[in-house]
């Protein structure tokens, strides 16, 4: 059985989307929420537990959605400059080694 | 008329009027309590946890740990205890049959007559609780930190607190409350615990409700309400700040969602246990005592983590007769947005199943937290406008708890000078 993946949900405004549109990813986003536009990064099982040390208001909704939550803005904003530099979504285990070699700056 | 409360006890509000409280006062030695049990003496004094008049002894502590209700029997499921330590007992000179100043904030709060000092097995305590006496489970950390002994006694408040804007018109206790209910007209009244800002998956929610409190009253004019009474105490790192929440909720009244024929906010001090089940019972009881007939809960109350099953809750409600808890709870399954329909709806109702868009209170406030706009039919506009406002008035650009926040906020209630 393929091993569950958990999505960390990172919300498209028009801002975020034109920059998804010049990194030639706008047809990843997904339409999640009434309509909302949302672009998915995913983690692992240990990914998960390594994001939830790191950043500790974050939060795993295990009864409704299964995603990955409330990481604080500049986190978010960091992974999402990462999806646009490396034009991909397969991000988090980058993100996390130069975030934990960085000393969380 | 006397107003019955929870245990068919009569709600009597312990407290001394200002020339007497004077008196009373003098002479006592003051002993400063901290935010919870300034909290829980506010509870105590205006009859929200009826029928307690003060803080608990051994033996309706031990009960409540071991039966879920004290040791007359009436249904209670979290001990309400006064800690002190050896040092503070010696220090303060504390003796059963004694009397106690508390104060807050410098100031005198209440009198406590100090019937009994005890002591308990904290692993017990937390086990019958929690469930666990993991450290990680909020409410183990929190009983745990408690000092070694208990001091049992009744309360009596001396100084009314002083409710701060924002928070004033939500302070109705139980007295006020009833009153206000009679005034409405309302024969029914289905509360709405929250610690959150609603999205329209809670709204529809409260909705439902009230739909099922109805019944069969008649329709010639408004007869059910629904009371949302915000759970404000301790914040954590994250939490939507408290003015956000009672503001944004009753916006929902404002804004027309509701309106004042069947919908009032309202506001409890409690410093969450995260108990899931036996908290959901705690729930019940103080609702009854602010007059409610009806309790909605929806799956894993006053949960944290995965310590409780999601309708956990649910089962020990059952399992408790009408007579011993005499409010009805009303149980709910998940609302979700369904494109198909187009609309909010509930997963009892709606057969799209591969369609639908699941969404939490966790979820929007991380949509909130991305700095984006949640669409209308999942987010009130005039809500959203108005966790912006809150944020910038209230939050120091945050409509989330933070540091700054927790230090510089304005308190929800202050303890004038004994005037």
């Amino acid at each position: 059985m393929a091993e569950e993946k958990f999505p960390i949900n990172i919300w498209v405004n028009e801002e975020r989307y034109q920059k998804l549109h010049e990194a030639e990813l706008a047809h990843l986003c997904q339409e999640k929420l009434a309509g909302m536009k949302v672009i998915q990064v995913f983690a692992t099982e240990a990914q998960k537990d390594r994001i939830l040390k790191l950043f500790p208001t974050a939060k795993f909704d295990a009864s409704t959605t299964r995603s990955i939550e409330l990481l604080p803005r500049k986190v978010k904003d960091a992974i999402f400059d990462m999806v646009v530099r490396k034009k991909k979504v397969d991000v988090l285990e980058d993100f996390l080694n130069e975030y934990e070699a960085s000393g969380g700056a | 008329m006397a107003e019955i409360g929870h245990g068919g006890k009569e709600i009597v509000e312990r407290i001394l009027p200002p020339g007497e409280a004077a008196r009373a006062v003098e002479g006592l030695t003051p002993y400063p309590v901290r935010d919870q049990i300034a909290n829980e003496v506010i509870d105590i004094a205006y009859g929200w946890f009826t029928p307690l008049e003060g803080f608990m002894g051994r033996a309706d502590a031990d009960s409540v740990i071991r039966k879920m209700e004290l040791a007359d029997g009436t249904v209670w499921s979290i001990p309400i205890v006064f800690d002190m330590s050896e040092a503070e007992i010696a220090e303060y000179g504390v003796k059963e049959g004694g009397r106690l100043l508390l104060t807050y904030q410098g100031n005198p709060l209440a009198i406590l007559d100090v019937e009994e000092i005890w002591t308990y097995d904290m692993e017990e305590m937390c086990t019958a609780i929690f469930g666990t006496a993991e450290m990680k489970h909020p409410g183990v950390a929190r009983t745990c930190g408690y000092k070694e002994k208990f001091i049992g006694g009744k309360v009596t408040l001396v100084n009314r607190p002083r409710i701060n804007p924002v928070f004033e018109p939500y302070f109705i206790p139980p007295l006020e409350m009833r009153r206000r209910f009679r005034e409405k007209g309302w024969a029914a009244i289905v509360v709405h615990q929250t610690r959150n800002v609603p999205h329209t998956g809670h709204e529809w929610l409260m909705k439902g409700a009230w739909a099922q409190a109805y019944g069969g009253l008649p329709i010639e004019r408004p007869m059910v309400g629904v009371l949302v009474n915000a759970i404000i105490g301790q914040k954590r790192k994250g939490d939507y700040i408290d003015e956000a929440i009672i503001l944004c909720q009753d916006e929902l009244r404002k804004a027309g969602y509701f309106g004042d024929h069947n919908h009032m906010t309202s506001l409890t001090f409690w410093d969450m246990r995260y108990a899931g089940p036996k908290e959901a019972v705690f729930h019940a009881c103080i609702r009854v005592n602010l007059g409610c007939t009806h309790h909605m809960y929806g799956r894993d109350h006053a949960g944290v983590g995965d310590y409780y099953d999601p309708y956990d809750a649910h089962r020990l409600l059952q399992s408790i007769p009408k007579e011993k808890l005499n409010i009805t709870p009303v149980y709910s399954m998940n609302w979700l947005y369904c494109p198909h329909c187009g609309e909010i709806t509930s997963e009892g109702l709606c057969n799209h199943k591969s369609e639908w868009q699941k969404f939490s209170g966790t979820l929007i406030r991380s949509i909130v937290m991305d700095g984006v706009k949640p669409p209308r039919l999942i987010f009130r506009p005039e809500v959203f406008d108005l966790v912006m406002e809150c944020a910038d008035r209230y939050g120091f650009g945050s409509p989330f708890v933070t540091d700054e926040y927790l230090a510089k906020r304005t308190p929800v209630f202050t303890i004038p000078p004994l005037g």
